[in-house]
């Protein structure tokens, strides 16, 4: 008889990462369908391009870390069994931050390279990577590709256009808004009707409906991303002098929603304890607001990214207190 | 007395009972075919010590071995019959110590203590001692032990949560014996000296809850919540008190014992029988017919499978239930005084599939009822840094109920590592 010994316990939840990761794919389906619908074939096209890139750079690097010319068919086998869905979540949420235009198809073709190659697999797979794969492809292409924002309907750093002084058709909101010219209604703002940006950023409709989702199935915590909104948006109000008309078109404009609802939530590159995730959601989105002020261009990505790299240092300085903890004080003064 | 809604305790996780086939189910008699082998490690601390040897006569009920120290507890014969054997043999639980393998004569013999009426408080502990009862949740603590708190008590929970799936040992002999359950805790609460005794029994027991609402003790049902039984979170449900940190629940004010070891005690008390059999529930989808079996100790799990009809499909054996048990190795274990099931997991059950790298989602932190930080405690035990894991995940406050384990989407060893770590700081201190 084979009997697997095994320190307790002996049973296991049935959900899995592949469970979470097809979560996540599910509640980007309506800002998915939102941007295609706004934005055309070509989105669609991106899309799929985005995420079959990633999941071919993903099996490419398997079968050479796995040596696939030594013993192929198991390898294949052993792929799809360790395969998680989160090459699939990377290439969507990349292709989400990147502009619907048939001139820059191979952006997202090398975003989802950069993104898993560089960012996930050399770091050691799921769960390993240090920065978010996706929010580091976005900024990748943004620092390579700044002349793209030179294509009107399909900016794909829109606010550059801002500070190209081009504001035209492809000016999104906060780039008005940031000048002071605000021209879109806070309504067309929240159902993405009219506004040019990225294919998944535009309906914050779409994007709230996701966020639901992930919320009523447990896989974020429902407070994080109100946090970062509401205190980038705060802070915004703040910083054009307590002006509060400021609240609504700063918190809808760019990829803030995207940003607090899928990027800043990624599990691995966000910190663990529940009191670090609040100072880290707290801090993106004074840097949020604070830098967005004062460059005048969207910053939501840089911010991840930069507070990735802090994640590290807000884990060290928390330490759990577990139930029936007693404070030092209280201890001595009991022994005296 | 009509019950008292209990509050939540702090995260847990909620599973799935499993509780269906056996919760309704009467209890039987099993009786061994061969030989039993009653070891003599059944309870925490030091292993007793034999005073029989091959060869022996012994009636059911006589002391075969003694209690050796402080906290130990004695060993009683469990069938009548001839000594075959004291030597060491593997406990199928991945270690060896003493047993005591009896032939059974099949004539029944007794040799229990004689009745005790009105005993005073003294008495009652002794008897306690004598007749070897140990916490019969499952740690096997020495009740007589617990009975002793260094400092003074003033509430007795008796402790029929049953938090986890599969078992209902608790649960039917709270159905088929609630009047002994209280009259035990009443002796209890009396060498204990105190007046306030409350029954905790979760709520997914109704027939349990509606019973013990007819005696006059304090009824809690408690929210279906894991891990509702460990007497921290017991004891915090109940009353509303926190355990200090490495303290003892006498710190709070309260003893807690399980509803089997309040029945044991009025066994012990009113009969004078020590305690040498129990309820077990062999459960689980690999076993052909679910059962509550009561079984003497020492009988060997290869007649229990017998009596259930026999193995199909499972991959794991389990003594106790399935969040805190222990695999076996095989079936050669026995039953023993903390047995409080045998479960046999198919692997649709154990869902025992490889881990895969931790994706920090935090879930093994938001069900630890400790409030403790076991992916922290895994990183750096993986790197041998005990005391960073300590100092970060918290390891000598973990309780052990396994619910981060269980939780994990990347299926990591949390609970194994936490242990790990516990046991290697546990061998720097010494």
């Amino acid at each position: 008889m084979n009997l697997i010994v095994s320190s307790a316990p002996h049973i296991r939840s049935p959900r899995t990462t592949k469970h979470i990761m097809l979560d996540v794919l599910i509640a980007l389906l309506p800002a998915t369908a939102a941007g295609i619908v706004f934005f055309g074939w070509v989105a669609a096209v991106t899309i799929v391009l985005a995420m079959f890139t990633a999941v071919l750079t993903e099996f490419v690097w398997y079968i050479i870390e796995h040596k696939i010319w030594r013993n192929g068919k198991e390898t294949l086998a052993n792929f799809a069994a360790q395969f998680d869905f989160t090459s699939l979540v990377t290439g969507l949420l990349l292709a989400l931050c990147c502009p619907a235009s048939l001139e820059a198809l191979y952006m997202p073709v090398l975003g989802a390279i950069f993104a898993i190659a560089v960012v996930k697999m050399l770091f050691g797979g799921t769960g390993k990577n240090i920065v978010n794969p996706a929010i580091a492809g976005r900024v990748f292409l943004f620092i390579s590709f700044m002349a793209m924002v030179s294509y009107p309907e399909a900016n794909f750093a829109p606010l550059l256009s801002y500070t190209d002084g081009a504001l035209s058709t492809g000016a999104t909101q906060l780039g008005n808004f940031l000048k002071g010219t605000a021209t879109i209604s806070d309504l067309d703002l929240f159902l993405g009707t009219g506004v040019a940006g990225c294919i998944g950023e535009t309906c914050k409709l779409a994007l709230l409906a996701g966020y639901v989702y992930l919320c009523v199935r447990g896989v974020i915590k429902w407070y994080l991303p109100l946090l970062y909104i509401g205190v980038c948006g705060l802070f915004s109000v703040a910083l054009e002098g307590f002006d509060f008309s400021a609240f609504l078109p700063s918190v809808l404009s760019g990829g803030l929603f995207l940003g607090a609802m899928f990027m800043a939530t990624d599990y691995v590159t966000s910190p663990k304890s529940k009191l670090g995730n609040i100072i880290y959601f707290v801090a993106l989105g004074l840097l949020t607001a604070g830098l967005r002020k004062a460059t005048g261009i969207e910053v939501v990505s840089f911010c991840i990214l930069l507070m990735n790299f802090l994640v590290f240092l807000i884990d060290l300085a928390i330490k759990p207190r577990p139930f029936g903890f007693v404070r030092a004080k209280k201890t001595k003064e009991a022994k005296k | 007395m009509k019950a008292i809604k209990g509050k939540p305790f702090f995260r847990g996780v909620k599973l799935a009972g499993h509780k269906a086939p056996t919760e309704n189910l009467p209890v039987e008699r099993a009786e061994p075919r061969g030989d039993v082998a009653i070891p003599l490690r059944q309870h925490a601390g030091a292993p007793a010590e034999a005073i029989v040897a091959a060869g022996q006569h012994v009636m059911r009920g006589e002391l075969i071995a003694r209690a050796a120290g402080a906290v130990s507890a004695n060993v009683h014969a469990s069938v009548s019959g001839e000594v075959k054997a004291v030597e060491e043999r593997a406990d199928g639980r991945g270690g060896r110590c003493v047993h005591i393998v009896i032939a059974p004569d099949k004539v029944c013999e007794d040799a229990f203590l004689p009745p005790l009426s009105a005993p005073d408080a003294e008495a009652i502990v002794e008897r306690i001692e004598a007749c070897g009862i140990v916490g019969m949740g499952g740690a096997g603590f020495p009740a007589h032990v617990k009975l002793r708190p260094p400092v003074p008590v003033d509430t007795l929970i008796v402790n029929g949560a049953e938090c986890e799936p599969y078992l209902t040992c608790d649960d039917v002999l709270m159905k088929h014996r609630s009047k002994e359950i209280v009259r035990g805790a009443k002796y209890m609460a009396k060498a204990l000296g105190v007046n306030n005794i409350i029954v905790a029994i979760e709520r997914n027991k109704p027939e349990a809850i509606a019973l013990f609402e007819q005696t006059d003790l304090t009824v809690v049902a408690l929210k279906k919540q894991y891990p509702m039984g460990a007497e921290k979170q017991l004891i915090y449900c109940c009353t509303g008190r926190k355990v200090p940190l490495g303290k003892l629940p006498a710190h709070a004010g309260v003893i807690v014992q399980n509803a089997g070891t309040a029945f044991a005690v009025c066994e012990a008390v009113e009969r004078g029988k020590p305690l040498f059999e129990r309820i077990v529930t062999v459960s689980g989808g690999g076993i052909a017919s679910p059962k509550n079996l009561i079984c003497p100790v020492g009988m060997p799990l290869s007649d229990l499978i017998d009596a259930c009809g026999g193995v199909k499909d499972a991959v794991k054996f389990v003594a106790g239930g399935p969040m805190t048990g222990t695999a076996l190795t095989g079936a050669e274990s026995v039953v023993t005084k903390t047995t409080s099931g045998f479960l046999f997991l198919t692997r649709e059950e154990t869902n025992a599939d490889a881990p895969t790298n931790c994706i920090n989602c935090g879930k093994c932190a938001d069900v630890c009822p400790m409030k403790l930080m076991p992916m922290q405690t895994e990183f750096y035990t993986n790197a041998k840094e005990y005391e960073n894991a300590d100092k970060y995940g918290g390891v000598l406050s973990c309780i052990e109920c396994g619910a981060c384990t269980y939780i994990c989407p990347a299926r990591r060893p949390l609970a194994q590592a936490i242990k790990t770590a516990k046991e290697n700081l546990r061998r720097k201190k010494a």
